[in-house]
C-alpha cells in the first residue's frame, strides 16, 4: 500500500509521475480547471416605441455594418383565435399573405423580394401572426411597400386559396406520419383540452378541407389591424427614413369596423394522468413526451421555473441529458421546454429512444421530474443555472434582429419595460427553496400527460407501470385524434 | 406560415446536418460589403488561428476546426470522425467529463458537428469568458480519455442519432441512399454517421490512433469571431496551445478519386411514406474551382426563393409537388448538386421528373437574362451579408474558408469571382454538368419499408 511507503520514495514517485504527465498532458495543472468568473449582466435598453395615430407601433434597431434591412411585423392574433371547429385558420391566413394582394400577384411578390436578394416569411404562432420582409438595404422602399401589400391588402384569391389548401393537405399527409410531429400534436391536444390551445395550429385534414375563403377574409378583417400590429425595423436605415416609409405605406391603414377582441383563454383545472400510445408498427424509435401545465409568459413564477427547467432539461447540460444519454446511452437528445403563451403554458420533457427501451426511458424521465419536484436542486446546479441564464442574456441580444425580437416579445406578452434590466437580479435572488416551491406548485405526477409514438408491440409488456393507457393507431390521429378521456372529471383546482 | 412551416423539409434537410451544407459567399454589383480585418496567427507547433474582431455586443464564438471528416475514413472504418466528435464531450484525463458544465457556468452554449471534410467544435459565450473556452479546448485536443465505457455508451447514442435522423424520419433514408449510389469509390459514398457495423467494431486502440493522427495542433485551426481584443486572445492562445506538441499528422492524404460517371443511374426505394418523392443529383466539381461559381449561381436561379424556376414551376404553376428544393453540396472534393421534390397527392415522381427536365433543359439551351443573373447574384450577396450578423455565422464562414478552401481572406475577395460570372458561363456549366450521363435519379415510392432496386447501365460502376 502506498501509505506505508517511505516518504522519500513517494516524492520521487510523484515527481516521476509529474514528468510523465507533463509529456503526455502538456497543460500545466494550475490552468485546470479554468477559473470561471460569474458572467456579467448585460444592460439592454429597450428601443423607443413610436406610436402612430392609427395605433401602429414602430420600434427601430439601427445598425449599419451590414447592408441589410429587415422588417418584422407581428399582429397580436394567432391560432388561439382559430374559430371553433376550424383549426388552422390563423395559419392559413398568414400563409396566404404573400400569395397575392389586390395590387400584385403571388409571383410578382416573389419576384420583387427575390430580386432584392431578400426573403419573405409569414406564419402564425398561438398569440401572434407575423410577416417578415428582408432585403438588401439599397431597396428600402420596396421592403415597406411589400410589407404593406402583405399585411393590409391580401387578396385571398380563390385560386391561391385552393392551391394552399391542397398544399396544406399534402403537407399534413406527410406530417401525420412523422412521429415527432404527431407526439407534439397529441400531447398538446390532451394537455390543453378544453382551451383554445388544444387544436393543431396547422389544422387537420377535415378542418383544412372545410375552411372557406370567407372564413379567411373574415379572420383577416376581424383581427389584422394597425392597433394590434407592432413593426420592428432592423438594420441599415436611419430613424427619419424608417418613420417616413412606415408612415407612407402603413400610416393610412385603419382598424376595421368589425374588429374582434383579443381572445382570452380561461386557465385550466388539472385533470387525471393520461397516457396515450400512438401505434406506428414500423417505427424503430419511440417519441416520448411527458407534459405538465406550465405558466403564461408574464407569470411571476417564470423565473423560478426557468431555473428548474434549466436543471431538468434546459438548453445546456442538464439532468435528463445526463441520465438518459450520458449515463445510459438510451437516447440521442433529451430536453425539457418551458412553452409559455399569453394565457397559459406547458412544461414538456421530450426525448426518443429505441423501441425496446421505451418504458425504461419513460420511467427515467418520470423519475427526474419527480426528483426535481421532491428535492431542492443542488447548490452547484442552482449556481450553474443562474450563471447560464444571466450570461446567456448577452447571447440573446447579440444581433440587431435578436434585439428587435426581444422587444417584440416584451410587447406581445406585456412585459414591463425594465424586464431585462431586472432579469439578472431576479434570477440571482432565487434560492433552491424558491425553486422547489415552484416545481411543487406545477408538477403533479397524477395529472401529467404521457404520449408515446412508436411500435407498441415492442414495449407493450411494461406499459401497465405507467397507468391506464389508451392506444390509437397512427392512421387515425390526423383524422380525429384523441379526445381527453371521458370520466376523467375535472377536479377543482383546490384539490391539488 | 408557408406550407413548409410544417417542417417536412426542415426535418429532411436536417438529415444533411452532418453534411453541413455551406451556402455560397459573395458580393454583387449593387452593394458593397465592407472589408473585414482578418488576423491570422500560426504557432510553432503548426496550430493556426483566424480572428475577426467585429460586432457591437460582448459576445464571441470560439471554434476549433479539425481537418478531418468522413472523407478521411476508409472502408471498414466509416463513422470514426463523427464517433470521435461524440467522445470529445466524454471527458479528459485531466478534467473528467466537465467540458459543457464549464461552458454553461460561463454563460455560454457549445456543440459540435462533423461533415465530410471537417469536425468543428464551437462555443458562443460572453466575451469575458474567452479564456475558459480556449483552456478547455486545449485540454481536450490532447488529453482525451478514450475509455471502453465511453465507447460503449457513445455507440448506443450514435445509434439513436441514426434512428432519429434517418431510419425513423419520413424520407430520412433518401439522402444516404442517394450518396451510396451516386458515388462508387469516393468516401463521400458514406455519410459522416458511417455504418453501424464499423462503429460497432471500433476498438479503443483504433479510436486512439485516429485521435492521435488528427487531433494535433498541426491539423487544427482556431477561429474567433465577435467583439473581443485580438491581442488578449492571442495571449491566451499562446498560453494554452503552445505547450501542445505537434504530431506526425495525417501526412499526404490519399483520397480515392471518383471516376467520371458514364451513364445515368436510376434507383427506386419503397418507404412507408404518404407521398412519392424523387431526387435528381448531378456530380459537381470541388468548391472554389472556377466552375463552382457559375454552378452556385445556377443553383440560385433554380431554387432561390419562391420565384426560383423549380419552386415556381413544380410547386406553384403546375402544382405537381408539395415542396421542391435544391441543394448544392460544394465541398473539398467533388460532390453533388441535387433537387429533392415531394410530390402532391395524385401526382407521380415521373411527372415531376419531366417538369424538372424541362427546366434544366431551358438552363442548358438559353443563357440567363441579365435580370435573372443579377437576381441570383443579389441573393448570394444577401447570404454573405447576413452571415456577418452573428459571431457564430461569421466564425463558420472564416473556418470554412481557412480549413477547406485554405484562404482565410476569401470572405473579402470571393464576391469578385461571382460578379465576374456571365450568363454564358452559367449556360456552359449547365451544359457540362446537368447532363444525363452525370445523373443519379432516386425515386421514393410509398409502400412497405425496404425494397431497393437499382438500374445501372453496363460499363458504369
Amino acid at each position: 500500500m502506498r501509505k506505508t511507503r517511505p516518504w522519500k520514495i513517494r516524492v520521487l514517485g510523484d515527481v516521476a509521475a509529474l514528468a510523465v504527465s507533463l509529456a503526455g498532458l502538456p497543460l500545466l495543472a494550475r490552468d485546470l480547471p479554468p477559473n470561471v468568473p460569474p458572467p456579467e449582466a448585460v444592460s439592454f435598453q429597450m428601443p423607443a416605441v413610436h406610436e402612430f395615430p392609427n395605433g401602429l407601433r414602430v420600434v427601430l434597431v439601427e445598425r449599419h455594418d451590414v447592408p441589410i434591412l429587415r422588417l418584422y411585423a407581428i399582429v397580436q392574433v394567432g391560432a388561439e383565435a382559430d374559430p371553433p371547429g376550424l383549426p388552422g385558420t390563423a395559419t392559413m391566413v398568414a400563409g396566404l399573405l404573400p400569395e397575392g394582394s389586390n395590387r400584385r400577384s403571388a409571383y410578382q411578390i416573389a419576384q420583387a423580394v427575390d430580386q432584392a436578394g431578400g426573403s419573405i416569411d409569414t406564419g402564425a404562432g398561438w398569440n401572434q401572426s407575423y410577416a417578415n420582409v428582408s432585403v438588401l438595404s439599397n431597396d428600402k422602399t420596396r421592403a415597406f411597400n411589400l410589407l404593406a401589400n402583405l399585411l393590409v391588402r391580401p387578396s385571398f384569391a380563390p385560386d391561391e386559396v385552393e392551391r394552399i389548401r391542397r398544399q396544406t393537405l399534402s403537407a399534413l399527409d406527410v406530417a401525420d406520419q412523422d412521429p415527432g410531429y404527431v407526439a407534439d400534436m397529441v400531447m398538446r391536444r390532451l394537455l390543453f383540452a378544453g382551451t383554445a390551445y388544444a387544436h393543431s395550429e396547422d389544422g387537420t385534414r377535415s378542418s383544412v378541407e372545410r375552411i372557406t375563403r370567407k372564413d379567411l377574409v373574415d379572420f383577416h378583417a376581424r383581427y389584422y389591424a394597425p392597433s394590434r400590429t407592432i413593426l420592428a425595423v432592423v438594420g441599415d436605415i436611419t430613424e427619419p427614413e424608417c418613420l417616413r416609409l412606415a408612415r407612407r405605406f402603413l400610416g393610412e391603414w385603419k382598424d376595421g369596423p368589425d374588429l374582434a377582441l383579443e381572445p382570452r383563454t380561461q386557465p385550466l383545472a388539472p385533470r387525471l394522468r393520461q397516457v396515450v400510445v400512438v401505434n406506428k408498427p414500423d417505427a424503430v424509435q419511440t417519441e416520448i413526451r411527458v407534459a405538465s401545465l406550465g405558466v403564461p409568459r408574464s407569470s411571476p413564477d417564470y423565473f423560478a421555473l426557468s431555473i428548474a427547467n434549466q436543471v431538468l432539461g434546459g438548453p445546456a447540460a442538464n439532468r435528463l441529458f445526463d441520465e438518459l444519454r450520458t449515463r445510459h446511452g438510451l437516447v440521442y437528445g433529451a430536453s425539457s421546454d418551458l412553452d409559455c403563451y399569453a394565457s397559459l403554458g406547458a412544461w414538456v420533457a421530450k426525448t426518443s429512444t429505441r423501441s425496446a427501451e421505451t418504458i425504461k426511458a419513460t420511467e427515467m424521465v418520470l423519475d427526474q421530474i419527480e426528483r426535481i419536484r421532491d428535492a431542492p436542486v443542488q447548490q452547484w446546479e442552482l449556481q450553474s443555472a443562474r450563471n447560464y441564464l444571466v450570461g446567456n442574456e448577452a447571447l440573446q441580444f447579440e444581433s440587431a434582429s435578436q434585439v428587435a425580437n426581444q422587444a417584440l416579445e416584451m410587447m406581445l406578452y406585456h412585459l414591463p419595460r425594465d424586464y431585462w434590466t431586472l432579469f439578472p437580479q431576479r434570477v440571482r435572488s432565487l434560492t433552491a427553496d424558491d425553486v422547489l416551491a415552484t416545481t411543487r406548485k406545477y408538477l403533479h405526477p397524477d395529472n401529467d400527460v404521457i404520449v408515446l409514438v412508436g411500435n407498441l408491440a415492442a414495449f407493450k409488456d411494461g406499459l401497465k407501470k405507467l397507468g391506464a393507457v389508451r392506444v390509437v393507431p397512427i392512421a387515425d390521429v390526423g383524422r380525429a385524434f384523441p379526445e381527453p378521456e371521458k370520466g376523467t372529471a375535472d377536479r377543482p383546482p383546490s384539490a391539488k | 406560415m408557408k406550407i413548409r412551416s410544417i417542417r417536412i423539409f426542415a426535418r429532411l434537410f436536417a438529415t444533411l446536418m452532418l453534411l453541413a451544407v455551406f451556402e455560397p459567399h459573395l458580393k454583387a454589383a449593387s452593394i458593397e460589403l465592407p472589408s473585414l480585418k482578418i488576423q491570422t496567427l500560426q504557432l510553432p507547433n503548426g496550430l493556426r488561428a483566424v480572428m475577426v474582431n467585429r460586432g457591437e455586443s460582448s459576445v464571441i464564438t470560439v471554434e476549433v476546426w479539425y481537418h478531418v471528416g468522413s472523407r478521411d475514413e476508409t472502408p471498414g472504418r466509416t463513422g470514426f470522425a463523427h464517433f470521435l466528435e461524440h467522445l470529445m464531450f466524454d471527458g479528459t484525463k485531466t478534467m473528467g467529463r466537465q467540458f459543457s458544465d464549464y461552458i454553461v457556468r460561463a454563460g455560454g452554449i457549445d456543440n459540435a458537428y462533423t461533415t465530410t471534410d471537417v469536425t468543428v467544435y464551437w462555443e458562443t459565450m460572453p466575451t469575458s469568458n474567452l479564456p475558459v473556452a480556449l483552456c478547455l479546448e486545449a485540454d481536450r485536443m490532447r488529453n482525451l480519455d478514450i475509455s471502453q465505457s465511453a465507447l460503449d455508451n457513445e455507440r448506443a447514442v450514435v445509434e439513436e442519432e441514426r434512428r432519429r435522423r434517418y431510419d425513423n424520419s419520413p424520407y430520412g433514408t433518401v439522402i444516404p441512399t442517394l450518396y451510396q449510389y451516386a458515388f462508387t469509390v469516393s468516401p463521400y459514398r458514406h455519410l459522416p454517421i458511417g455504418s453501424t457495423d464499423d462503429v460497432g467494431r471500433a476498438t479503443t486502440a483504433e479510436i486512439r490512433d485516429f485521435y492521435n493522427t488528427y487531433y494535433v495542433p498541426n491539423n487544427a485551426t482556431i477561429v474567433i469571431a465577435g467583439r473581443f481584443s485580438v491581442d488578449e486572445a492571442e495571449k491566451y492562445i499562446r498560453k494554452y496551445f503552445s505547450p501542445l506538441a505537434a504530431g506526425p499528422g495525417p501526412g499526404q492524404r490519399r483520397i480515392p478519386v471518383e471516376p467520371p460517371q458514364t451513364a445515368e443511374r436510376a434507383v427506386k426505394i419503397t418507404r412507408d411514406v404518404a407521398l412519392p418523392a424523387f431526387v435528381e443529383a448531378y456530380h459537381v466539381p470541388a468548391d472554389g474551382t472556377p466552375d463552382s461559381y457559375p454552378l452556385r449561381l445556377a443553383s440560385r436561379v433554380l431554387s432561390g426563393g419562391d420565384s426560383g424556376m423549380i419552386y415556381h414551376q413544380l410547386v406553384y404553376e403546375e402544382q405537381l409537388a408539395l415542396e421542391a428544393e435544391s441543394s448544392a453540396d460544394f465541398s473539398e472534393d467533388p460532390n453533388l448538386f441535387f433537387v429533392f421534390a415531394v410530390m402532391n397527392a395524385r401526382h407521380t415522381a415521373a411527372e415531376g421528373e419531366s417538369a424538372l427536365e424541362a427546366i434544366i433543359e431551358r438552363l442548358r439551351e438559353k443563357p440567363l437574362s441579365a435580370k435573372e443573373l443579377q437576381k441570383a447574384k443579389d441573393q448570394v450577396l444577401f447570404e454573405l451579408a447576413s452571415d456577418r450578423e452573428t459571431s457564430k455565422d461569421l466564425a463558420e464562414q472564416l473556418g470554412y474558408d481557412t480549413v477547406v478552401l485554405n484562404d482565410p481572406n476569401l470572405i473579402n475577395t470571393e464576391g469578385e469571382h461571382f460578379l465576374a460570372v456571365t450568363a454564358e458561363q452559367v449556360q456552359a456549366a449547365a451544359r457540362k454538368y446537368f447532363v444525363q450521363n452525370n445523373l443519379t435519379l432516386l425515386e421514393v415510392h410509398p409502400g412497405q419499408n425496404g425494397e431497393t432496386t437499382a438500374t445501372l447501365q453496363q460499363g458504369d460502376r
